[in-house]
């Protein structure tokens, strides 16, 4: 009788807020949201958190359909370049989270409509037995990869599904410039065997020994290191592209004093000792990077290694960098 | 069969309400939870960007020398797996249902798994194979490369296999012994007994598996995305749009002008099937197949091989599941089975009921509307044949975008929906109503129309009708059907994505999230335990069918 009164209910289970309750929509990891969860509960006593993961793109898509009537409080932890779309802007509500004031100036906007405590980078996987079985030099920076060598076993993600593809290319761009940077993108394409469409596969096709070198994010290459696969992480040496993940406060909260509460919760010291366990790139002053990460080859300050990334311009130029990547590059 | 007196006059009252309710109920489903959605898609795609009405999408996207390349690839895609599909069926559906063969039972559950199975594990289980580090690969030394064409083909082929035994063998099943009798006596030789008298029988079976394998392959993105590696398809057009550049506009152009090849296939099937096709009369002698050795024997070992490729690929990932590290160290290990994705085996659950709800509202609205049909004239009776056919060319991303469009609307009664387990199993019977509607369809054409006018003409109402007659008949065909429903809305995930939330989620995207996240290894374990759910209750229902076989 109980399951049928619990079926009964659970056809008309909806995720209805109660007083308390504060619905996030984020593209963090899955492991990492399990423990900030699990924190945020024990310092938010009466604060109900309910989350839903979605990657990158697929979340983007959510918001912006259901925006003429959003269903979540907050964006926790989304790429900023998507985050500045206007689109998504105009969704958001201003809100000066406590402790954004100690950020530097590229973590958080200057309308207050977003902040970021952490990010990602881009870096190579390179798994260590195709490389030996094929011969192959150990790249260490973009420019290495260029090597006829590395013909039909480098895989990049697509920038146009991807994030981190795009994040790739923008760094690329940013540092040699509109012109060599094209002629750069098109260069490499003669060594890249397929553009996945996630930024995390091109690791994992790498580190199961399907390619060489997947280009891919720092935390997928410390990932692989750490959980045991013949896998070796480069940050390319002349500097990484990154992406911040924002959060921010929507406009049609249902009960933003929680909301409020949650999102100051993200800049706790609280939570940047969990932070370090599974980001690269964690933007409170004086953050040390996780052991794990160092043992990968992260170094213990990241900001030295990462390229100077206009976030605004990159925003405002996507869709004419996609077009012309599709154009040029795209297969 | 019924013999009780009959009443004198006809219920004709009774008789015509029974059969407008079973009409109109499901054609209102379709038209709230099908043509609207769509609508709002269409909507979309003809919104310029300045916010006007207008063609400029279409216009952007026909230019596109990108969309060209992708809608060739498709095309020829879609041929390729329904031609490979409907050989590959037409041998298990023969052998299964036409001759004798060892484990008739074993060989239909082989090449349905793929219908079970996570989208991810197909794609998986082939990389696992025949990846450039793959089993095969490393053993045989090649640098096969399954990413692209052949892999993709592949893994639609896998895909679409199990629909196509299940039209074609629902029209298998029906057979009239006299009829080969005869050409037995007449001296015909079993080859030509199949070319003259099995193929026009089961010729609008064979059409109708055909149209479904073309479009659910023309519209499928879990396989495009997995091995397709640069081969550029319609459905990864729209991904691109709608996630990549968040341009829904684009998305939904492409989302429509993919209706056309499934409208011009539809087109091309009723032509061909305006032939007469065979029905079975109602004194039709069931065929037993005797044992012929020359037949039996090419068959068994034919069958089996096509069925050996679903095994292998699935057994792999299962296999895969409980391997320490993939494919570097193979000792056996239960730790992927502690999965650390949020909410654990929860939305397990979730799904199952989900899925049983599914399966329940799926097949008594088709059940249903299959009746209706029957008594409706044809004139009325093929607009809504098409309108049930275009749910399989709708992808399931545009699907499920559509539905947050339609109905996360606080104004409209339906509402209440959005959010809940319920709708995502309406969104689930809508995606796959096209391949439930076939089936039922191909069943009750061979109801022996003769048998339920004897019924009628003694009295019987058509309540009275459909119980003591249709349904026992129909039987194994709306298992079948329900059976479908229940086990795509266990696996499915396109549309679905966009429609779980914080507290109603489902295994499919629990299985996806633990890929993304980089935990392959558990989220194959992940997808074993909702096969073996899933493998459960198929066993459950083939039992309860077989007693229900021999109460009969």
């Amino acid at each position: 009788m109980r399951f049928w009164n619990a079926f009964a209910l659970s056809l008309l289970l909806t995720g209805t807020a109660h007083a308390g309750t504060v619905t996030a929509y984020t593209a963090l990891e899955e492991d990492e949201i399990a423990e900030y969860t699990a924190a945020a509960k024990k310092a938010l006593p009466d604060v109900e958190l309910k989350v839903l993961r979605l990657s990158t793109g697929d979340l983007g898509a959510r918001i912006l359909a259901e925006a003429s009537n959003p269903q979540h409080d907050v964006i926790w932890g989304w790429a900023v370049t998507n985050m500045m779309d206007p689109r998504i802007l105009n969704l958001l509500e201003p809100y000066k989270a406590k402790g954004v004031d100690k950020l530097a100036q590229p973590y958080h906007a200057a309308d207050d409509k977003w902040f970021a405590a952490t990010g990602y980078m881009a870096a190579f996987c390179v798994n260590n037995e195709r490389v030996k079985a094929k011969g192959l030099p150990v790249p260490k920076d973009w420019a290495d990869l260029l090597d006829p060598k590395f013909k039909g076993e480098v895989v990049m993600p697509n920038p146009v599904s991807s994030g981190t593809g795009y994040l790739q290319v923008v760094g690329i761009l940013q540092q040699m410039g509109e012109e060599k940077g094209w002629k750069f993108l098109k260069d490499l394409d003669a060594n890249v065997a397929q553009y996945i469409k996630s930024g995390s596969r091109p690791c994992k096709a790498a580190r199961a020994g399907e390619f060489a070198v997947g280009t891919s994010l720092a935390f997928a290459g410390i990932q692989s290191v750490a959980e045991g696969f013949p896998v070796t992480m480069v940050i390319p040496a002349s500097g990484a592209g990154y992406e911040l993940e924002a959060s921010a406060l929507m406009k049609t909260s249902k009960n933003p004093a929680d909301a409020k509460k949650f999102l100051d919760w993200t800049l706790s010291n609280d939570a940047a000792g969990i932070y370090g366990k599974y980001k690269e790139i964690v933007t409170t002053a004086g953050y040390k990077p996780g052991e794990v990460s160092i043992k990968a080859g992260l170094p213990e300050d990241v900001t030295k290694v990462l390229l100077p990334i206009d976030f605004a311009k990159s925003a405002k130029e996507r869709d004419a960098i996609l077009e012309r990547w599709q154009k040029e590059i795209g297969r | 069969m019924s013999s009780t007196a009959a009443p004198a006059r006809r219920e004709f009252d009774i008789d015509r309400i029974f059969l407008g309710l079973c009409l109109v109920v499901p054609l209102a489903a379709l038209a709230i939870f099908f043509a609207y959605p769509l609508a709002t898609v269409f909507l979309r795609s003809i919104t310029q960007q300045d916010g006007n009405i207008g063609v400029a999408n279409y216009i952007q996207i026909l230019n596109a020398p990108s969309f060209w390349r992708a809608t060739i690839n498709s095309l020829v895609m879609s041929l390729a797996t329904t031609i490979a599909a409907l050989a590959c069926g037409l041998v298990v559906a023969y052998a299964v249902h036409r001759c004798r063969v060892p484990g008739r039972a074993l060989l239909i559950g082989a090449v349905s798994l793929p219908l079970l199975a996570p989208s991810l594990v197909q794609g998986l289980g082939l990389i696992f194979l025949l990846g450039r580090n793959g089993i095969l690969t490393k053993a045989t030394g090649l640098e096969i490369n399954i990413y692209g064409f052949w892999g993709l083909l592949i893994a639609n082929g896998l895909y679409a296999l199990p629909q196509a035994v299940l039209i074609i063998g629902a029209a298998l099943r029906a057979a009239d012994a006299r009829i080969y009798e005869a050409a037995e006596i007449l001296g015909t030789s079993g080859f030509r007994q199949f070319i003259d008298i099995t193929l026009p029988n089961i010729k609008f079976g064979l059409l109708s598996a055909g149209f479904i394998i073309f479009t659910v392959t023309i519209t499928d993105f879990g396989n495009a995305a997995t091995i397709g590696g640069d081969y550029a398809i319609l459905a990864t057009e729209i991904y691109n749009q709608v996630v990549g550049q968040m341009n829904f506009n684009l998305g939904a152009v492409v989302g429509i002008l993919l209706l056309f090849p499934t409208v011009i296939a539809f087109y091309l099937e009723r032509v061909a099937s305006q032939r007469q096709f065979g029905s079975v009369s109602d004194s039709a002698v069931p065929l037993v197949p005797v044992f012929t050795p020359r037949r039996d024997v090419v068959m068994t070992v034919a069958a089996w091989l096509v069925a050996l490729l679903p095994i292998v690929t699935v057994v792999i990932v299962v296999y895969g599941s409980f391997v320490w590290l993939w494919p570097y160290r193979f000792d056996l290990t239960l730790r992927h089975y502690a999965v650390k994705v949020a909410g654990g085996y929860d939305p397990l659950w979730t799904t199952v009921q989900i899925s049983v709800i599914a399966g329940v509202i799926g097949t008594a609205l088709l059940f249903t509307l299959g009746i209706a049909m029957q008594h409706l004239p044809r004139a009325a009776a093929k607009p809504i044949y098409f309108i049930c056919l275009l749910p399989a060319a709708v992808p399931g991303l545009v699907l499920g975008l559509a539905y947050i469009f339609a109905f996360n609307n606080p104004i409209l009664p339906v509402y209440v929906l959005y959010g809940t387990a319920t709708l995502l199993a309406i969104c689930n019977v809508t995606h796959y109503w096209t391949q439930g509607f076939l089936t039922t369809m191909t069943g009750l054409r061979q109801v022996p129309p003769t048998l339920e006018e004897t019924a009628s003409c003694l009295g019987a109402s058509q309540p009275r009708l459909l119980r003591d007659v249709i349904v026992p008949y129909m039987a194994p065909t709306l298992v079948s059907v329900f059976f479908f429903m229940f086990m795509r809305s266990m696996v499915t995930l396109s549309a679905v994505i966009f429609l779980v939330t914080a507290s109603v989620s489902v295994v499919s995207v629990s299985i996806m999230r633990l890929d993304e996240a980089g935990f392959t290894s558990q989220a194959a374990a992940y997808a074993t335990c909702t096969m073996a759910i899933v493998v459960a209750a198929s066993l459950l229902m083939r039992a309860s069918l077989w007693l229900l076989k021999r109460k009969g």
